[in-house]
C-alpha cells in the first residue's frame, strides 16, 4: 500500500502489487474477481490476506504466480514487482525462474495437491532438478534433508513413500518442504490449514514461523480464519468483493479496526475470553454480484453505517496513521470523524 | 505379492473349470451327435471313439472322463478332421491369433493413449473435433464392414500405385499383419481414446497439476511426469476386458483376411458340431483370457502405487 512505501525508503519492499485487476469470462458474463488490489510485502514479514469465500484472495495470489487459467481468466491491469522487476505474466525475473524458485506456494488441500503416483521425495526433488540443475542423486539427498527440516521423522524412509501413505498434516509438511526446496524469497500459503484439524493446524503454523525465522523469507498467507491471522501476521489486508477494504498491522486490524466489515468479521468470531463474551453476530446479507459490481462501496448493502454517498461512489483509500488505512467514507477527511475512534470511542 | 498371484491363479483354475463344465453340458444338450455326419465311418473307428470318450456311458461318466483328459492337457482328437489332435490345432493356429491379437492390443493401447491425450490437449479445437468424430465412427461401425472397406481401399491403392503396398489378405510377413491388426484394434482404440480423453481432462484440472505448475515445472515435464501416468490408470483397468474383446472379435477379421488363426477353426467346429474341437478351443480361450486378466491386475499394481498386491 502507498503508505507502506514512505517508511521503507531505506529498503524497498520485496514484492509490491499495485492496482491488480483480474476478470474471468464465463457463460453468465464477465466476473470482476479482483478490482484493483494494492499491497506490499517485506522480507521476513508475514502479510495475511483475509476475507470470506469468493472475495478474490486466491485469485490475487494465483495471478501473481501465473496460475490463472487463461482463458477464461485475464489480468486486465496492474503490476507486481519483485525487487523492482515486473513479474506479472512473466516466468523469469532477472534470469531466475519465478515459480518454484523465487516464490514457493502451498495449497489448501494437501491430500489432493500432491501427485498420487509419484514418491514424496521425487516430488520435493523436482524443483531442485528443474531450477537448480541438481543431479538425481543430490536432489533426492536434499529432499530428505528438506523433509527433516520440515520435522518429518524417519525422513529417508518417508521420502520413498507415496502420498497415500502420509497423513494430512504430514502431507502439508511435505508440501512446505517442496515449496521451500529452492529457498524462495516469498512463500505463498493459500489457506494452508483449512483442511487440517486444529492441533495439526497449530503445528503447521509454528513450522512456517520457525522456517521463516531461519530463512528470512516473506510469507503471504491467505486465510479466512482470524485466529490464524492473529497468530501469524505482521500486516493484514482485509479483502471484500475484489478489493482491499482495510490494511494495517495486526494490532491495527484487531484493536483499531477502522472498516465496518472488519468490525463485522470480529463480531462474528467466537472468543474464549469470558469478559468479552458476546452473542455471535453474523453479517447479514451476502456479498455483491461481481458480474455487475455496485457503483459505490461493495459493502454498502450490508453495512450498518451506510450513508447516501456509499451507494453512489466508491470510497477512496483513507490513510489513518502509519500503515493503517481503510476504504470507507466514514474515514474521509470531511467526515469529521477522528481516525481510530470510530468503533472504540464516542465518535458517532 | 507371490501369494497374491498364487491366489489369483487358483481362482483362475476354478473359473476355467466352470467354463469347461458349462461347455460340456451345453454341448450335451445340443441336438445331434458328433458321430452322425456325412462322412462314412468304419465300425472300428466308431467303436474306438466311443470307447475313448465313453460315449455309450452315462453323461456323468463322460464328464469325469472329460475332466480327467483335461487335467492331463489332452483335448482329444477332432471328430471331423481325421487324425488331427485338438492340441495340434491349437499349437499350430493359436500363435497366429495371438500375434494378431497382441499387435491389435498394442496398436489400440498406444493409439488410444496418444489420441486421447491429443484430444485433451486440443480440447474443443479442430484436432479434438476431428478425432472424436472418427472415434464415434470407429465405435459404431462393425469390424466386418471396416475389414471389407479396408480391403477395398487396399486394392484400389495397390492398383493405383502399380505395386503392392500392403497385401490384401493372407498371412506370413509383418506386412500381412498390419492391416488386420489395425482393423481388429480399431473399435478398442476408439473406446480407449474416449476413456483417455476424459481421464486426461480430469487430471489436467487436478490440484497436483496446479502444484506442479506452481513449482515451475515445464509443461512437457508436467505432461510426462504428472499427467500421463495418472491419466493412464483407467486405461490399464479396461485393458483386460479389451484383450477379451479383441481375441473374441478376431474370428470375423481372421475370416475376412484369410488368416489361418484359431478363430476360423472355432467357428468351423461349431458349424460342424466338432465336439472335441469346440470344447478344446473354448477351454483354451477361457484359460487364456483368465491369464490375461490376472496379468493386467498384476501390472496395475506396478502402475498405481496405491494398489497393493498383498493377498
Amino acid at each position: 500500500m502507498t503508505a507502506n512505501k514512505e517508511d521503507t525508503n531505506v529498503r524497498p519492499s520485496l514484492l509490491i502489487v499495485e492496482d491488480l485487476q483480474v476478470e474471468f469470462d464465463t457463460y453468465g458474463g464477465t466476473v470482476q474477481a479482483v478490482r484493483g488490489v494494492n499491497f506490499s510485502v517485506d522480507q521476513g514479514q508475514t502479510l495475511a490476506i483475509v476475507g470470506e469465500s469468493g472475495c478474490g484472495k486466491s485469485v490475487t495470489v494465483q495471478s501473481i504466480m501465473g496460475l490463472i487459467p487463461a482463458p477464461p481468466g485475464r489480468i486486465i491491469a496492474g503490476s507486481a514487482r519483485l525487487r523492482g522487476h515486473e513479474i506479472l505474466g512473466r516466468k523469469t525475473v532477472g534470469g531466475g525462474e519465478i515459480r518454484g524458485a523465487e516464490i514457493g506456494m502451498i495449497f489448501q488441500d494437501p491430500m489432493t495437491s500432491l501427485n498420487p503416483t509419484m514418491k514424496i521425495g521425487d516430488q520435493i526433488a523436482e524443483p531442485l532438478k528443474v531450477h537448480r540443475g541438481y543431479s538425481a542423486r543430490n536432489a533426492s539427498l536434499e529432499a530428505v534433508r528438506l523433509l527433516e527440516l520440515s520435522r518429518i521423522p524417519e525422513a529417508s524412509k518417508r521420502a520413498r513413500q507415496y502420498p497415500f501413505e502420509f497423513s494430512g498434516g504430514m502431507l502439508q509438511r511435505a508440501m512446505i518442504a517442496m515449496a521451500l526446496s529452492c529457498k524462495p524469497s516469498i512463500l505463498i500459503a493459500d489457506e494452508p490449514t483449512t483442511a487440517l484439524d486444529v492441533t495439526i493446524q497449530a503445528q503447521i503454523l509454528d513450522l512456517m514461523l520457525e522456517l521463516q525465522k531461519e530463512t528470512g523469507m516473506a510469507i503471504i498467507l491467505i486465510t479466512h480464519d482470524l485466529g490464524v491471522v492473529a497468530r501469524m501476521a505482521d500486516e493484514v489486508a482485509v479483502m471484500y468483493a475484489g478489493k482491499i477494504v482495510e490494511y494495517g498491522s495486526a494490532n491495527d486490524i484487531f484493536y483499531r479496526s477502522a472498516h465496518p466489515y472488519t468490525v463485522g468479521l470480529k463480531e462474528a468470531m467466537p472468543t474464549n475470553d469470558p469478559a468479552r463474551q458476546h452473542e455471535l453476530k453474523p453479517i447479514s446479507g451476502s456479498p455483491p454480484d461481481l458480474f455487475a459490481p455496485p457503483a459505490g462501496c461493495g459493502y454498502c448493502s450490508r453495512c450498518p453505517y451506510a450513508m447516501q454517498i456509499c451507494s453512489e461512489s466508491p470510497p477512496q483509500n483513507n490513510g489513518l496513521h502509519d500503515h493503517h488505512s481503510a476504504s470507507c467514507w466514514l474515514h474521509h477527511p470531511r467526515s469529521g470523524i477522528k481516525p481510530d475512534t470510530l468503533f472504540f470511542g464516542d465518535a458517532l | 505379492m507371490l501369494l497374491y498371484i498364487l491366489k489369483r491363479v487358483f481362482q483362475g483354475f476354478i473359473t476355467v473349470w466352470f467354463i469347461a463344465t458349462a461347455t460340456f453340458f451345453a454341448m450335451h444338450n445340443v441336438p445331434g451327435d458328433p458321430l452322425t455326419n456325412d462322412r462314412a465311418m468304419t465300425e472300428t473307428t466308431r467303436a474306438n471313439l466311443e470307447a475313448k470318450y465313453g460315449l455309450d456311458e452315462p453323461v456323468s461318466t463322460q464328464y469325469l472322463i472329460f475332466l480327467r483328459n483335461l487335467a492331463r492337457g489332452d483335448f482329444g482328437i477332432s471328430f471331423v478332421q481325421e487324425n488331427r489332435e485338438v492340441n495340434d490345432i491349437i499349437r499350430e493356429h493359436f500363435p497366429v491369433s495371438a500375434i494378431l491379437g497382441v499387435l491389435s492390443v498394442v496398436f489400440a493401447a498406444t493409439g488410444g493413449v496418444l489420441f486421447g491425450a491429443l484430444t485433451a490437449l486440443y480440447r474443443n479445437r479442430l484436432p479434438d473435433y476431428l478425432i472424436m468424430f472418427l472415434v464415434i465412427l470407429g465405435i459404431s461401425v462393425p469390424s466386418f464392414v471396416v475389414a471389407a472397406l479396408s480391403q477395398l481401399s487396399l486394392v484400389s491403392l495397390n492398383t493405383l500405385l502399380g505395386f503392392t503396398v500392403l497385401p490384401v489378405a493372407g498371412w506370413g510377413t509383418v506386412m500381412h499383419m498390419l492391416m488386420p491388426a489395425l482393423v481388429l484394434g480399431l473399435s478398442t482404440m476408439a473406446y480407449l481414446t474416449r476413456l483417455m480423453r476424459s481421464s486426461m481432462l480430469e487430471v489436467t484440472s487436478s490440484d497436483y497439476v496446479r502444484t506442479a505448475k506452481s513449482k515451475g515445472v515445464p509443461p512437457t515435464r508436467i505432461f510426462t511426469r504428472h499427467q500421463l501416468r495418472n491419466a493412464i490408470l483407467p486405461v490399464v483397468t479396461v485393458l483386460g476386458p479389451a484383450i477379451a474383446a479383441i481375441t473374441t472379435g478376431g474370428f470375423v477379421v481372421e475370416l475376412v483376411f484369410a488368416i489361418p488363426g484359431l478363430g476360423r477353426y472355432f467357428v468351423e467346429a461349431v458349424q460342424q458340431l466338432d465336439y472335441t474341437v469346440i470344447m478344446g478351443t473354448t477351454v483354451f480361450y477361457g484359460a487364456f483370457l483368465v491369464f490375461m486378466v490376472i496379468l493386467v491386475d498384476v501390472v496395475y499394481g506396478f502402475v498405481d502405487p496405491r494398489v497393493s498386491l498383498d493377498a
